[in-house]
Parts: C-alpha cells; structure tokens; sequence
C-alpha cells in the first residue's frame, strides 16, 4: 500500500434524482472536503442505485480518490434495507473515518440505519464544520434553533448528515481522475418491509426546492380558500407556493408544500410569507432567502425580525393590489 | 394487540430565545419561563397509536418515557387523549448531559423488552435536539422491522400496509408485526380529550420503574460527544415597513417598492 492510500477515507454518500447526482450531492461533498482538509484525508464518494452510470461520470473532476459504486435493479428507488446493505457493502470496502450524507427524507433513514450497523455514532442535521486540533467538530441547531451545539465523534468510523443548503455547493476541479470501484453486494431477497404501491404526489406548479421566488402562508391564511390568493400572486411571479406547519397539518395545502426545519429548507431569491408568525422551526427552513418579505396582520410577529420589507394587516386586503401592481408592472417590461 | 409509544417532554420549542438559557458546565439547556410539553412528533406518534387501535376494539396504547425525573403533568395529556397507561423509568443517570441516542435506544428497548409490546411508534425526532435515530435504534436493539416517516398504517390481521413519505410522493409498504414506526407531522395533529377524558386520565395506571427494574446495571458508553453549546448569532434583518392611506394602497406600494429596489 502506497502512502497515498494511507490517508484516511471521507465517504460522502450521494443520492440520486431521475438518474443523476441529487443537486445537495454537490453541498456534501463540499462539507466533506473540508474534513478531509482538517484532516489530511481524502474524499471518496458512494453511490448506489440503478443505472448510476451519468452519476459516476459527473462524480469525476471533484479530486476525489475513489468512487465506489453498487449498481443493481433492487436499488431502482430507495428502499431502506437493501440501500443500507449496499452503503455497509462500499464501507467494508472504503473503510472510512468520516461518512457524509444530505438530511433529506432518504438521508433521514438511511444514516441512522448504517449507524447502527456499523456501530457508529451519527450526527443529524449539521449546518457546519469545524476543524480543531483534535479533529472536526460539526455543529448542529438544537432546541428549534435556540441553541447551537458541537459534537465530535466518539467512535470510528462517525456519521454526519448535513442540513439542506447549509454548504455551499462544490464546485468541480481540473483535478486528476478517480477510481471507479464496483462494489458486489447480496441483497436479502425477501426484505422485512415490502414496497406493494409507489404514488407520485400530484405537484402543482413550480416546485419548491428549485424555486427562485416562493410565495408562503401559514396559519393567519384562515383555510385554503386563503391559499388561492397566494396563487394568483404566485403565477404572477413565476413563484412556487410554500407553507408554514399548520396549514399542512390542518390540510390547507399538501404536505410536501411545508417549509421548514422538518419540511423542505429553501434558499430561494425571493421569499413572501403571508400570514406566517415565524417559528423558529418555519425560520430555519427559509431564513437563508436572499429577500423575504411578509404580510402580517401582528405588527409583534416575530417574521419581521427576518423580513427585508414588511406590510401590517390583513393580507386579504393586501394581496389584491400587490398582486395587481406586479402584474402591471411585469407585463409592461415583457 | 398492545401498541407502546416512546415520548418525552421537552421545553416548549415556540418559546422566545432568550428562554433557553446555556448550561456551559455540562452543555444542557436549562429553559427559562417556559412550559414544558409532549414533544410534537410524540404527540404525532401517539396520534398514530389511537388510530391504529381505533380500528381494533381490544386494543391497548400504553405511553412510555425515561428520564432522571418524569412529573405526571404532561403525560396526563397523553393518558387523556386516549392512552391506556402510563410507564416511566427514572434514574439519576438518566440526565440529559449523560445521555445520546444509543443510550437512550438502549433504555428504551430494555424497558420495551420488559413491557412488552406488538407495535411500537415512536416520533421522528424530538424537539430538543433533533438526533431522529433512536427509533431505529431501538428496532435493531429488538430485532424489529422499521419503517420511518409513515403517514398512516393500516392493519390487516398480522400485517400492516403503512403509507410512507417519499421525497416525491408516497409508497405503501407492507411489513409484519412486531414492528416499529417513526412518525412524523403527517400522522396528523394528536385529538382534543374531553373534560371526561381529562378528570379520568388521572385514575389511569402509572408505573415508575428505575434502570435496575428493567435489568440495566450499567449504561454503555456514549458515541457521539457533545462538546458545548452556544447561542446562535442573531441574524435580524433590518425590515423596511410599507404602508399606505389603506391596505390596498399599501398592497400597491410594496409592489412599487420591491420593483425599483429590482427585487422584482
């Protein structure tokens, strides 16, 4: 073994989307190059699906060392058991100090999942990293994001999954090229838990994790009827539509509309909330947004504490004219 | 069938910052004029539990939750919502600032182990510190099938077809009992109790166990450190108020004002 192979593995474990690298791969693997530089190590990545082959290909350019890779037809969408066999296959091979993961929904049960069978402990959620003397540290918003706290790890190898857009994306590099290393795997053939049906959920309009403008609502919208006056504006803008918890939970909007801590974390250029008091979990799903702007009828709710430009009262007779105005204004300079 | 749900109480989490005062000695959170409550997902879990055994008469739900010290108060609103008993394991080393989620996995699957139980339905994650790994810890500590951000469970004799979030969507997948499942917001917000409800949780079992009742000598060692804690720089932005002669003008005002800011 050469001193180059001594160095100790980052595994980032990268998702798919429709066949290709999953956008937050980008944001984990810049998390990981900043262990690994703490560290002197270095980057590999895992991937595991089927059909990983423009994955693979996009994987190189990143200076990473190894791109372990199981690709097999069980792995066509995610199915817990098999991907944490798959993901425990790639570690015997990789024996990684640090792995790295996105915390999206697959994220969210596939780490703990290797934890265990790796008898590592985990980290969720990390929003930074740290590099001390004795290591990385990796920082985690506790308490709904009241509190900041540090861990580090007390086992070998240590897992991290990482909060959606907390890191940058990385940006690929001239550097030299990676290995490509299949990696076998046997899958049990009657896993404990079954897929028996796969339902699309019906999204309308523009979805939120890509959007540039999102318009949100949360409790103060009063129902759903409140909800298509946000989309009016919303088509007007060319804006994903968006929620705070409550109209989720109470059924004003579909539940993959919820932003926040637990839904979809955005980083839009443009976020209106309406009618969002601004809990610090929905604040920690949107605060990243380049402007926000909210519609309010408490002047004391603390939303405007994040806002950029703020209107107090009832949206209801906010919306009409705002939404009216922009559409003036948009179609004149089309 | 006897379904168990894990919960704990924590702080409320819509409290204000300053609430949440830092412990440095031992990095806990110590809150401050807050109440404390059923952490929310829990409240999700036990919801799920209800209606699981809302579709099986002879069903029961009993609620389970460790810690160095359980008042009653909060878990009364678990038994008056339906809960059918009450189990707590309280021990001195049962403190936040000596606790991580493979000991607390650990404890719960000892206690479960000695309760006994078909199902188990633990929340996705806690309100304090958000680990989101102890359910599936507990599962392979019991050797269980798990299945996380499940949405609705529908029993059929010995099997359940549980509805699942995707990123995308949702699945139906099928497992047999005994299981576990994390649940989270979708479960759907835990029911109101009644005041009859409310007066009879209090004549409800409650049984107090400690670590050696539930054959627990020893904790394991912990495997995640948690250094410190720190309070989060406030990022409050500097808002621009917009208003008008009347809402309306306000609403028109904005508009103008995002547009030759080029926010627009």
């Amino acid at each position: 073994m050469s001193m180059h192979d001594a160095k100790p593995c980052i595994l980032v474990a990268v998702e798919l989307q429709s066949g290709d690298l999953h956008p937050l791969a980008l944001e984990a693997l810049q998390a990981g190059s900043q262990v690994a530089q703490g560290i002197n190590g270095r980057m590999s990545a895992a991937v595991m699906g089927n059909g990983t082959g423009m994955a693979v290909k996009r994987l190189q350019g990143f200076g990473l060392e190894h791109v372990y890779v199981v690709d097999d037809p069980l792995l066509d969408g995610y199915q817990s058991e098999h991907y944490s066999a798959a993901l425990t296959a790639i570690c015997q091979s990789a024996a990684p100090v640090y792995i790295l993961m996105p915390n999206t929904l697959t994220g969210v049960d596939l780490a703990p999942r290797l934890a265990w069978e790796l008898d590592a402990g985990l980290v969720t959620d990390c929003v930074a990293v740290q590099n001390a003397e004795d290591g990385p540290v990796f920082v985690k918003p506790v308490y709904s994001g009241n509190v900041m706290a540090v861990y580090r790890a007390a086992t070998c190898p240590f897992l991290v999954t990482l909060r959606p857009r907390a890191f940058a994306p990385m940006q690929p590099q001239n550097a030299k090229t990676t290995t490509i290393v299949p990696v076998t795997c046997t899958f049990n053939p009657n896993p404990r838990v079954a897929q028996v049906q796969h339902l699309d959920a019906e999204v309308q309009g523009i979805r939120l994790e890509t959007a540039e403008r999102i318009v949100a609502g949360g409790r103060g919208m009063g129902g759903s009827e409140g909800f298509g006056q946000l989309r009016a504006l919303a088509d007007v803008l060319g804006a994903a539509i968006g929620a705070s918890r409550p109209p989720c939970d109470l059924g004003w909007v579909a539940p993959t509309a919820q932003v926040g801590q637990t839904g979809e974390i955005v980083a839009p250029g443009l976020y209106i909330a309406v009618g969002i008091s601004g809990s610090t979990q929905h604040l920690a799903g949107m605060s990243g947004a380049k402007t926000i702007v909210a519609i309010n009828a408490d002047p004391q709710a603390s939303i405007f504490r994040v806002a950029d430009y703020g209107v107090v009262g009832k949206y209801e007779e906010v919306i009409p004219t705002f939404t009216e105005t922009l559409k003036d204004m948009l179609t004149e300079e089309a | 069938m006897r379904i168990v749900v894990c919960i704990k109480q924590v702080p409320d989490p819509e409290g204000p910052r300053d609430a949440y005062f830092i412990n440095t000695a031992n990095a806990t959170v110590e809150p401050r004029g807050i109440p404390p409550v059923l952490s929310l997902f829990d409240e999700n879990a036990l919801e799920a539990a209800l209606r699981i055994r809302d579709q099986i008469p002879q069903g029961s739900v009993s609620v389970l939750s460790i810690g160095k010290r359980i008042p009653n108060a909060v878990m009364l609103k678990a038994l008056a919502a339906g809960a059918d008993s009450l189990v707590k394991v309280e021990d001195e080393s049962l403190d936040a600032s000596g606790l991580d989620s493979y000991i607390t996995a650990q404890v719960l699957a000892a206690a479960l182990s000695k309760l006994g139980f078909d199902l188990i339905v633990v929340g996705r994650q806690a309100a304090d510190w958000n680990d989101g790994q102890v359910g599936i810890g507990i599962a392979r500590l019991l050797d269980l099938p798990s299945v996380t951000l499940v949405r609705s469970v529908h029993l059929s004799g010995h099997d359940m077809e549980i509805e699942r979030v995707l990123p995308q969507g949702y699945e139906i997948v099928r497992t047999a009992l005994p299981a576990l499942i994390m649940v989270g917001g979708e479960a759907g917000e835990l029911r109101y109790p009644s005041m009859i409800q409310r007066r009879e949780a209090k004549n409800k079992p409650i049984t107090t166990w400690n670590l050696i009742d539930i054959g627990l000598t020893t904790l394991p060692a912990k495997r995640v450190i948690r250094q410190r804690l720190f309070a989060p720089e406030l990022k409050d932005r500097a808002c621009r108020m917009v208003d008008g002669a009347s809402l309306a003008e306000a609403g028109r005002n904005l508009a103008e004002r995002l547009h030759s800011d080029r926010v627009v």
